[in-house]
């Protein structure tokens, strides 16, 4: 079941931290430049259960981002570990991180991200493009129908600069579900979009998540998209507050 | 992958037009260096067919000398240099000597519409042989029977030549010739010698045959000979043999050339517009590789959003490094399927009469050299990239 590499020397899950799909324990991020230090993320504890749809929340330079891209395992935490359905990753590879982001974990982000030079089809196929035993036919369905999730069947042949903003983070989605991964993270998913265009796209992540069961962690500034999640995880300077 | 990647580099064929270009224009000048150096290195490997050390070409001027005498003030020449100590064999020759910038070439058939050898004519009396080591393969060389007058006089014709009239792989001996050289027109093929390039290593290989200039004749081969010498004979020999000659005869001046003197000088004269040419390359190389290395530079911190979402998609470090040197390969590859359409075309047409070996030869270099600049170019640019720490890259924008 586990498609991800693991270790032997791992305590096998225990049953409660089996629930949870992310487990953050003591998570500090400092920022180290040559004249200041920043303290991004100050002892933060947090476990996101499976099939949750959470959002945080928290002013500009609380650290939100900081807090997806260690969930993400784009990046390190200075100290405090980060379990994946209670496995710790701290002593992982290269590799056997960009693994389980391959498998485990579809990214949204708010600037879509997208590469200008491909169509919005082979945007799709990215993820699978990193994962071993895919042939080109099933990346190809799999992408299609990523596409048809989010209501973009029509435009697969368009390039990225002739979509709409809500189109193109629609892309960014089918980008993200098109590895079917158990966990998606969106940065500010709505931030570049109005606020039909932020509705349809929050409507979207709901769906995946009731749906599809997918476990979605969601930045936002918007209380009222906020208020549909399941729960609400405030941050203020660094740290949690609620 | 590779599909990807060729997908990626087509759709960004616009913004990587240029460095195409440069790519196809490299090609398309490498593969015309290779041709020429190719070609050059084929006949420096192709066997002279004689062996210059220890023979020297001595020039004779008669000078004021009444034309009526100089045959046999000649005479005593040869009889003189014949016996020295320290001469092996003396032979008569005419201008087109092994490495001196001088050839005679004509055309030889075995009867109209027939298959024809083009190639060099050479003078020669019945001593080239031992003097210049040259390997008779078929037939017999010159001697006394030819020095009787004959409708066909006797010719030896080299083995490139005997291929070129006889096709069919039947034996030229005995065979009649013609050449349009003035008077005779007929000859008769007496013998087969091996290859025999006067023209020196650079040349090209080509068809030749030899025309008997007999001990009694008085008009040709009157001022050329060619002497081989013992082994580590130097600077005392030669001062005999001028010495010998002015007590001989005054009025006549003589000049000694020793053959493996001329063959550096025409060496030297040969190989410089190859020489020149490579460094043309050399400095066109140098552009190219500039001009790739800027290109994944600025790709590169372009593209470190893209970079960073591939990262986030699963990319491992090593997989970026690959992405970048794959992009430049396959970029390379579209320059180099441009350059082929016009390289394809010299065999094609068979431009200059080359042999097709060597365009292919060049184009397998031309590739190969431009395959490997590209990869060196991508190496640093490749690391930079799989370093791009994919959190800071995507934060960026
Ligand atoms: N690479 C970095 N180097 C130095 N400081 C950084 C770096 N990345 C983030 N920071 C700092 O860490 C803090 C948290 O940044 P982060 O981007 O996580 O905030 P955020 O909550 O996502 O803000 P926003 O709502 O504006 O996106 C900020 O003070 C930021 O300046
Ligand atoms: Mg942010």
């Amino acid at each position: 079941m586990n498609q991800f590499p693991t270790s032997a020397t791992q305590p096998a899950p225990t049953v409660a931290a089996a629930e949870a799909v992310i487990q953050l324990t003591g998570i500090e991020k400092v920022y180290q430049t040559k004249t200041i230090e920043t303290v991004a993320l100050n002892q933060v504890n947090l476990s996101i259960q499976r099939g949750e749809f959470v959002s945080v929340m928290g002013p500009s330079g609380c650290g939100k981002s900081t807090l997806l891209s260690i969930m993400g395992l784009l990046d390190e935490p200075t100290s405090g570990t980060v379990a994946i359905d209670g496995r710790s990753v701290t002593s992982y590879s290269d590799r056997e991180l960009a693994n389980l982001r391959n498998h485990k974990i579809g990214f949204v982000f708010q600037s879509y991200h997208l590469i200008n030079d491909l169509s919005v089809l082979d945007n799709v196929e990215l993820p699978l493009l990193y994962r071993s035993g895919v042939s080109g036919k099933e990346r190809r369905q799999r992408a299609l129908a990523a596409l048809d999730t989010v209501g973009l069947s029509a435009r697969t042949r368009h390039f990225p600069s002739q979509l709409s903003g809500g189109q193109r983070q629609r892309v960014a989605i089918a980008r993200a579900l098109a590895g079917r991964p158990e966990i998606i993270l969106a940065d500010e998913p709505t931030g570049n979009l109005d606020s039909v265009m932020g509705e349809e796209i929050m409507d979207l992540l709901l769906t995946l998540n009731r749906q599809q069961g997918a476990t979605i962690v969601m930045v936002t500034h918007d209380e009222q998209q906020a208020l549909k999640t399941e729960r609400i995880i405030r941050f203020f300077d660094g740290s949690q507050v609620n | 992958m590779i599909r990807h990647l060729i997908t990626l580099m087509w759709n960004r064929k616009r913004a990587n037009g240029l460095l195409i270009v440069e790519i196809f224009l490299a090609f398309v000048v490498l593969f015309s260096v290779g041709s020429v150096g190719v070609y050059t290195w084929r006949n420096y490997q192709t066997p002279l067919g004689f062996d210059y050390q220890d023979v020297w070409e001595i020039d004779l001027n008669p000078g004021t000398q009444p034309r009526a005498e100089q045959f046999g003030t000649l005479q005593r020449i040869l009889q003189r240099l014949r016996s020295t100590p320290g001469i092996v064999s003396v032979s008569r020759s005419v201008s087109n000597t092994p490495f001196a910038f001088s050839e005679n070439s004509t055309t030889l058939d075995t009867g109209e519409g027939t298959p024809q050898g083009y190639g060099d004519v050479y003078d020669a009396d019945a001593e080239l042989p031992e003097v210049m080591g040259l390997r008779i393969v078929a037939g017999r060389w010159f001697d006394r029977r030819d020095d009787a007058v004959s409708r066909r006089p006797p010719v030896v014709i080299t083995e490139l030549m005997q291929r070129a009239l006889f096709p069919d792989g039947q034996s030229a001996i005995g065979k009649t010739v013609r050449a349009s050289l003035g008077k005779p027109e007929e000859f008769q093929v007496i013998g087969v010698s091996g290859p025999y390039r006067a023209g020196g290593e650079l040349s090209e290989p080509r068809p030749g045959f030899f025309l008997y200039v007999s001990p009694q004749d008085t008009a040709r081969a009157m001022q050329v000979l060619l002497v081989r010498v013992r082994p580590g004979a130097g600077a005392a020999l030669e001062k005999r043999i001028t010495n010998d000659v002015r007590a001989i005869n005054a009025s006549w001046e003589m000049g000694v050339n020793p053959l493996p003197t001329q063959r550096l000088a025409q060496l030297k004269v040969n190989l410089a517009p190859p020489v020149i040419l490579g460094m043309v390359c050399i400095f066109l190389i140098v552009n190219v590789a500039l001009g790739l290395f800027g290109v994944l530079w600025l790709n590169i911190s372009r593209r470190r959003g893209e970079i960073g979402v591939r990262r986030a998609m699963g990319a491992t470090a090593g997989n970026i490094s690959l992405q970048v040197l794959g992009e430049i390969l396959v970029l390379t590859t579209f320059g180099l399927g441009l350059g082929l359409l016009v390289a394809a075309q010299f065999p094609l047409l068979g431009v200059m009469g080359v042999q097709t070996g060597v365009y292919l030869t060049a184009m397998l270099l031309a590739a190969g050299l431009l395959y490997l600049l590209a990869t060196v170019c991508a190496l640093y640019p490749s690391r930079l990239a799989a370093g791009i720490q994919p959190a800071v890259a995507l934060r960026e924008e």
